[in-house]
């Protein structure tokens, strides 16, 4: 008992004794009297000596309050020496902050005199790192869950590896620079306005917003964008948007290394506020929306008649279409190929594209981007004017000029760009599928296209003969299966049931039992089972497509399914014409043609 | 033996927590503005001048190559005085103090302080507001 007690209470006096060395001798504490010592020695008058003397180790602490936030920097109490210049060639956290001229500071009568005194601005506004911090591991964000590690100078231990040897360095400082000198060529922030310009270069502002600069609504606000996330997280979403966020639309651009550091260090410097604006300067961007601002960066172009298709190439080359549009030798490699738009589209059809893009291809990701009615009507006449048709020798040179940018070059519907299109391009492997449509469908399906989807009509492209060509190498390179004689099928040619209130009420019902489980209770194609089919249910409110399709085809589909995929032929689930047909007046019901011609094109 | 180690461990600990009650009775870091800070250059106070820095609550005094700091701050109830043709006077209450801040009329109970100041290695003139000097103590440049 009595060596319990012993022991017990000697456990107690060595828990009590390290807390006390760690609350009493801090490396703070070392780093200062380190400091006293040294600079003692350096000093060079008695006063200088005895004010040293009167200093003993404590808490320095810079309070920020000039820029609308208070900021508590306790920094200086390791980097105490910070600014006294004689520490220059010391090794931190004992050295002399530098000197330069980029920073503003200046020389006067051969001493220094700095621009961003520590006082007034402390040093976490341009370095980050937690201020309040007095253990390096906290002070300088190493802790992976602290908000903001210090920029530039540390890659944290989690961070992502791969990306690690590109984000050292005080390059990225630039970012913090630019949250208060955000006018364009400010010097110094030359990686910052890179960035600025590769965001509109690369289309981001049409898909994200910032306040004052872009107001795309398809993408995140990527207002407070620097605040909230790190470096390599920002690097890692532009690099390869979907290695990080595996739901992600956003495309793979085709940028360099230097490309996105530039991106990630402009993102870095969007921080919702800027420091240096006043209030009566935010709250006029609020009110605003920072319109002016957008229109200062994209100014609109004065479209003169005679240049109207000269004007129209420069927008479309200039204004980032070929971010993601293939035309001619360029080639972002994310949407389809406009080299011979003018060939496969007609001039209705690109100028409504171009003005609201869900209007021709409801599942479209493209933005709608703010051009005026000039800008508009020039760059639809130029991309009208693209008529030439490349050289087709062959089905299968055709496949690889027209189609594998969708179909993927094994014919699967995997081709490169086949990620960002909605409905997926049809897996022509699929046996099944290809094998219960008639050549003639197939053939039609080329050259009309699919209406309200990305598949064209190539039929203005091809002719009859060229298209059974590509069907015929289709067949016999990617099918392959030898086609069976089709089963004749009796389907009506007209839909027998009129379309009336109570047939749509019958059609409803029915919808809701049968179908709303892969195509929606909303009939988008988007229900709980359509989460691991492959290809995805019907979009079955793409007016445009549903316009296009007759009543005998929707029969089949319903009636006898649609093999090579989840659609299971309902005729074996006791369906018959006539639930079909108020099945056909529930779809037809909800995609009416609005009036004003819209969809006018749709059906041709 | 024992019974020495049990009172050896009670009594080191109980020393221990007296002296960090004793320490940390007090915090050693609060949310206010620092009181050591920098006033700029000494060539910001040309020699004769009587320069107050409101936000501080300082009157800096130049005399030829010594510099000092007082506070204006007045002891009576915490206003801030002015500077008058005679040293200090308070506009609410009507204290008044001399140059060197003794009280001369009023209800201001006791002479305004002066802090100490000294030279940074930067070559800024550093106030602590935490320290307190004998009235009349000049800093030589």
């Amino acid at each position: 008992m009595r060596i319990a007690l012993a022991i017990g209470t000697f456990f107690i006096l060595l828990i009590h004794g390290i807390v006390f060395y760690d609350q009493f001798f801090h490396r703070w504490e070392r780093n200062q009297i380190a400091y006293f010592d040294q600079a003692r020695a350096m000093a060079k008058t008695d006063a200088e000596r005895a004010a040293l003397s009167d200093r003993s180790p404590r808490i320095e602490q810079i309070v920020v309050s000039n820029f609308g936030e208070t900021r508590v920097d306790r920094c200086t109490t390791c980097h105490i020496a910070s600014d006294d210049p004689r520490f220059a060639t010391y090794a931190q956290p004992l050295r002399t902050h530098p000197y330069s001229i980029a920073m503003g500071d200046a020389q006067k009568d051969g001493k220094w005199e700095r621009r961003h005194k520590f006082s007034e601005f402390g040093c976490t506004v341009c370095h980050d790192g937690q201020g309040r911090g007095l253990e390096p591991k906290y002070s300088h964000g190493e802790d992976e869950y602290w908000p903001d590690p210090l920029l530039g100078h540390t890659t944290q231990e989690s961070w992502r590896k791969d990306y690690a040897p590109k984000l050292k360095g005080g390059e990225y400082l630039e970012a913090n620079c630019a949250q208060c000198h955000t006018d364009p060529g400010f010097a110094g922030t030359a990686t910052v306005e890179k960035g600025r310009k590769l965001f509109f270069a690369t289309n981001c502002y049409g898909c994200h917003r910032i306040e004052g600069l872009s107001d795309g609504t398809i993408g995140p606000d990527l207002t407070e964008v620097g605040k909230k996330w790190k470096l390599d997280y920002l690097w890692g979403r532009i690099a390869d948007p979907r290695a990080i966020l595996a739901t992600s639309i956003m495309p793979k651009f085709n940028l360099k290394d230097d490309e996105i550091k530039a991106l990630v260090v402009f993102l870095k410097s969007r921080k919702g506020r800027n420091f240096a604006e006043t209030e009566i300067q935010r709250y006029k961007v609020k009110l605003t929306g920072g319109a002016e601002l957008v229109q200062a960066t994209i100014k609109p172009v004065e479209i003169k008649p005679a240049e109207m298709l000269k004007q129209g190439e420069k927008l479309i080359l200039d204004r980032a279409c070929t971010a993601c549009h293939k035309l001619g030798a360029r080639d972002g490699g994310i949407a389809p190929d406009l080299s011979f738009e003018g060939a496969i589209k007609d001039e209705q059809w690109i100028s409504d594209h171009f003005r609201n893009p869900k209007s021709t291809m409801p599942d479209s990701i493209m933005p709608t981007f703010r051009f005026t009615d000039d800008e508009f009507k020039a760059m639809t006449a130029y991309l009208v004017s693209l008529k030439a048709a490349p050289a087709l020798a062959n089905g299968e040179a055709t496949y690889k000029a027209l189609c594998l940018r969708c179909h993927g070059e094994k014919g699967d519907g995997n081709g490169p760009i086949a990620i960002h299109l909605d409905p997926f391009p049809r897996d022509l492997t699929k046996a099944g599928f290809m094998n219960s449509k008639s050549d003639q469908r197939l053939v039609d399906s080329i050259r009309n296209g699919v209406a309200g989807t990305s598949m064209p009509a190539w039929g203005k492209l091809l002719t009859d003969e060229q298209a059974k060509g590509v069907l015929a190498y289709i067949q016999t390179a990617y099918t392959k299966e030898p086609r069976r004689e089709l089963k004749a099928r009796q389907l009506p040619e007209k839909n027998p049931i009129a379309m009336s209130a109570e047939s749509v009420a019958r059609g409803e019902a029915q919808f809701v039992n049968r179908c709303a489980g892969c195509h929606g209770k909303k009939a988008d194609g988007k229900g709980p089972n359509s989460l691991d089919i492959q290809p995805k249910p019907r979009n079955l409110r793409n007016a445009r497509f549903v316009g296009s399709v007759d009543d005998r085809r929707l029969f089949e589909s319903i009636l006898y399914g649609v093999q090579g995929t989840a659609m299971p032929p309902w005729i074996d689930y006791g369906l018959n014409n006539n639930d079909v047909g108020d099945l056909v007046n529930f779809i037809r019901s909800i995609n009416q043609k609005p009036k004003g011609g819209q969809n006018a094109v749709a059906t041709k | 033996m024992l019974g020495w180690l049990t009172g050896l461990g009670l009594f080191g600990s109980g020393i221990l927590s007296a002296i960090s009650n004793f320490v940390f009775i007090k915090p050693r870091a609060t949310y206010g503005q620092p009181q050591r800070f920098s006033i700029g250059k000494p060539d910001d106070f040309p020699p004769g001048v009587r320069a107050t820095l409101g936000a501080r609550g300082l009157c800096v005094v130049r005399e030829g190559n010594k510099i000092a700091a007082l506070s204006t701050t007045c002891t009576h109830l915490g206003c801030i005085v002015g500077v008058s043709d005679s040293g200090f006077a308070c506009p609410c209450h009507g204290s008044r103090f001399d140059q060197d801040g003794t009280v001369t009329g009023g209800p201001a109970p006791r002479p305004l302080p002066w802090y100490k100041v000294t030279l940074a290695p930067n070559g800024e003139l550093e106030v602590d507001k935490d320290i307190e000097i004998t009235p009349g103590s000049y800093l030589s440049l």
